[in-house]
């Protein structure tokens, strides 16, 4: 065979097994009813909510349209997924502010699309300054 | 025809900006495609026919050009170091091979290694937990941008730099004859 084209082959194979990886150790959702809490603050608007819910949802983006009557959620599409930029009626002014998203007290590494609900877990949204 | 204040000839005052153009131009072509890019391998071929100096000129104006389609980001502040970074290694490597192998290696690891650099960047403004955020979730769109510039440096970077390297020589060819009569 030809030695770009194979070249080219092993490129792209390892990028594709590269992207299958990153899939399978993407952290998930627990199967199953829990019960996690959700806390909201919003300093410059004096919210400080926090309530608990059961749900059945494997992700923090489902959770999140799940409870939308009372929560509110608001997102904007990026080329990295669903980014929070609403809740409670308030909305961030992204050039200034961000919903920052805390899982348990550690701040969040992936968006609320990949953000895994497990039992027990305490999700804090607090708009914070850039 | 040199201008007096500068080194630059008119024939370099056309060009620089031609040749940005058609990196803005090139980005804007791919946009839809994510992290699919052809910005790579137009700015190695041009470090490697026209010399680091005028492709370092040429990253000046791409990266000034960027701020007035997306307005003052601070991944700019990554474009004004990521870019003439890689014209200065593509045109010293052209210095010892002119073979296209290195540079579909160089396009390949300059892709896997774009969003680390900006996480590195980005962690200076916003700390670093963004910085390995921002790395993190970026991963996938690395692996696909290191294959894709593999992909074009390997095919167009050797057809590419001919091309232009005989338009180059032409004109000089031209100006010459012109200066004899």
């Amino acid at each position: 065979m030809n030695k770009k084209l194979l070249a080219v082959l092993v490129v792209i194979l390892l990028a594709v097994g590269g992207l299958g990886l990153s899939r399978i150790l993407a952290p998930k959702g627990e199967e199953g009813t829990k019960e996690v809490t959700v806390q909201v603050l919003i300093t410059s608007e004096n919210i400080d909510f926090t309530d608990s819910y059961k749900t059945d949802t494997l992700y923090l983006e489902e959770l999140l349209k799940e409870q939308a009557d009372i929560l509110m959620p608001e997102t904007e599409d990026t080329q990295f997924g669903p980014m929070l930029v609403g809740l409670m009626g308030y909305q961030a002014d992204t050039n200034k502010e961000y919903f920052n998203i805390k899982i348990n007290g550690e701040d969040a590494m992936v968006g609320i699309k990949e953000i895994p609900v497990n039992e027990g877990d305490v999700f804090t949204f607090e708009v914070s300054g850039f | 025809m040199k201008s007096q204040d500068s080194n630059l000839s008119v024939w370099d005052i056309v060009l620089i900006p031609l040749l940005s153009a058609s990196l803005t131009a090139g980005k804007m072509a791919l946009s839809f495609i994510p992290n699919v890019e052809i910005v790579t391998l137009l700015l190695m071929v041009y470090a490697c026919v026209f010399g680091f100096r005028k492709a370092f000129l040429v990253t000046l104006i791409f990266s000034t050009t960027e701020i007035f389609f997306y307005g003052f980001q601070t991944w700019l502040i990554g474009y004004y170091l990521i870019w003439p970074l890689l014209t200065y290694v593509a045109s010293s490597v052209y210095k010892k091979s002119q073979s296209e192998w290195p540079f579909a290696m160089l396009a390949l690891l300059f892709g896997l290694f774009f969003g680390l650099f900006f996480a590195l960047v980005e962690s200076v403004f916003y700390g670093f937990s963004y910085g390995i955020v921002y790395w993190v979730r970026g991963i996938p769109f690395d692996l696909v941008h290191g294959a894709s510039n593999f992909v074009t440096g390997l095919f167009l970077f050797k057809p590419m730099v001919s091309l232009l390297t005989m338009l180059r020589d032409r004109y000089y060819f031209a100006q010459g004859l012109q200066r004899q009569l």
